[in-house]
């Protein structure tokens, strides 16, 4: 295959606007397995629902991609079901047990977690970990990984 | 009469709403107190206190109704967390069965729209009808932590969304600006409170589309212009630039609310003005929304503050208001709705 964009996001790439770190995403979605968890590591500001909001589009998902942190979980409907989740208020795996993601996520699915570090113990071991990072001057940085931090 | 039930968050809630009086009983159960140690909303608290809630707050409800069997019951279908919907569902169909009679599912979103006119139905509730007619059409300003939703609702009553959120919410973006300075969760209150004595003007926040009828709230930026300002400070510096730089920040996000509710004034031929959800409990854009207002010419709308967090007095109050908002089903074909939206389309 060509180079990838899950390729290149493994490499790390640097987007230089807001637009271009959605469409990396939008062409990210049609490569991401169905059924996996994105954790999503960076701090405030670092784009992760810029993120998320491009993988949306990507799934043909109508709509905004609004902040998950208030209502926890917001769960979109298009080509694939994409479970947005700001897991900055969860302290445990048994928190994330509470949210019954399991009757609600129909496949395909992506579930996306911000701060997944507060739920590291739940998440899968197969989980995509996305990390992201503000440069300044408009530039971020994204760098995919699997098996989580210690590979990255 | 009509029982409401909501639990779509954190708060266990049942209202009773009496067409010809008002809301004649309303009970919360605020876990505030005991989410505090966990900082906010966490659904495995939230969704197991919903169960141990539900009946003292079912038990005082029963009292207050004394033998009388509600028209209806109303609950909260969505938005909200799956698991605490699923509860105050579960509750409404029991007392379905229990009181036999209808039971309707009820959008939160619309709740916090109709919030506005509650107290002007109890001002005098026989002439409720012909006095809405005459402040209509209605141009209404949700604000809460989750949501920013600017809308519009003529005589057939149904909302028309104007402008929404494509990012934070403006509740969310004080809350994390607070996160960005060091304050505790959830700390949009706490930079009111801090602004208060600042100068507003010192520092210069980014109000996107403020002066636009463009459909769309965005506040991402603004916490990524207070990171880049609170960097270069030294920890001396922003202690003693914290008024100015709250101060600022505040009014960002207010104006970026207020200055859309004014185009918006300017365009339509709106009779009245609601600001509704915990966010419209800032006192910068109550003054703001009261200017415009006075501007305008419209009476302002705004809700109790018991009336501006998750309760089911509103919840009551829209489904009698506006009952196509919360049509009564079958109970076995009541279901949740985590992502409804206002204007009724699923997520």
């Amino acid at each position: 295959m060509a180079t990838s964009t899950c390729d290149k996001l493994r490499k790390g790439v640097v987007t230089t606007s807001a637009a271009r770190t959605r469409a990396l995403a939008k062409t990210l979605a049609v490569e991401l397995p169905p059924d996996c968890v994105l954790a999503l590591h960076g701090d405030l500001g670092s784009g992760k629902t810029t993120f998320v909001s491009g993988l949306a589009e990507g799934w043909g998902i109508p709509g905004p991609v609004t902040s998950p942190t208030f209502n926890l979980l917001v769960i979109h409907r298009g080509a694939r079901m994409l479970a947005h989740l700001d897991a900055y208020r969860l302290k445990s795996a048994e928190d994330m047990e509470a949210l019954m993601l399991e009757e609600f996520l129909k496949s395909p699915w992506c579930l996306a977690v911000e701060w997944p570090e507060n739920v590291g113990e739940w998440l899968p071991a197969d989980a995509l970990h996305l990390f992201l990072a503000d440069l300044g001057g408009g530039r971020r940085s994204l760098r995919l990984a699997t098996g989580g931090p210690n590979e990255a | 009469m009509i029982l409401a039930l909501e639990s779509s968050c954190d708060e266990s809630a049942a209202a009773l709403f009496d067409p010809a009086r008002g809301i004649v009983g309303e009970w919360v159960n605020s876990q505030i107190e005991k989410h505090r140690p966990y900082g906010g909303v966490v659904p495995e608290l939230a969704s197991r206190e919903h169960l141990a809630n539900f009946p003292p707050i079912l038990s005082m409800v029963a009292e207050k109704l004394a033998g009388e069997r509600p028209e209806k019951i109303v609950v909260t279908r969505g938005p909200g967390l799956a698991a605490c919907l699923a509860m105050g569902v579960a509750a409404a169909k029991a007392l379905a069965l229990e009181y036999k009679c209808p039971v309707a599912g009820a959008n939160h979103l619309l709740g916090h729209a109709w919030s506005a006119f509650l107290d002007f139905h109890a001002q005098d509730p026989a002439s409720y009808s012909e006095r809405l007619a005459a402040i209509l059409p209605h141009l209404g300003l949700v604000v809460s932590g989750g949501n920013s939703i600017l809308f519009e609702m003529g005589a057939d009553l149904t909302p028309r969304i104007l402008a929404q959120t494509v990012d934070d919410a403006a509740g969310e973006a004080l809350d994390k600006g607070a996160k960005l300075l060091g304050m505790p969760y959830p700390g949009g209150p706490l930079v009111e409170k801090t602004a208060q004595g600042g100068n507003p003007k010192k520092y210069r926040f980014p109000r996107a589309f403020a002066r636009t009828l463009e459909p769309r709230f965005s506040f991402s930026g603004l916490k990524t212009s207070l990171r880049y300002l609170i960097e270069k400070m030294d920890d001396a510096t922003l202690a003693a630039e914290l008024p100015d730089i709250c101060a600022g920040y505040q009014a960002a996000v207010v104006e970026a609310l207020s200055g859309k509710v004014r185009v918006f004034l300017k365009a339509g031929n709106y009779k009245s003005l609601g600001v509704t959800g915990g966010v419209s409990n800032n006192r910068l854009l109550r003054a703001q929304a009261a200017a415009l207002a006075e501007k305008f010419k419209i009476p302002l709308l705004i809700p109790h503050p018991r009336h501006t967090g998750d309760n089911a007095a509103m919840i009551a109050f829209a489904a009698w208001a506006y009952p196509a908002g919360a049509p009564v089903v079958p109970a076995e074909a009541l279901e949740i709705d985590p992502s409804l939206k206002m204007d009724g389309v699923a997520g």
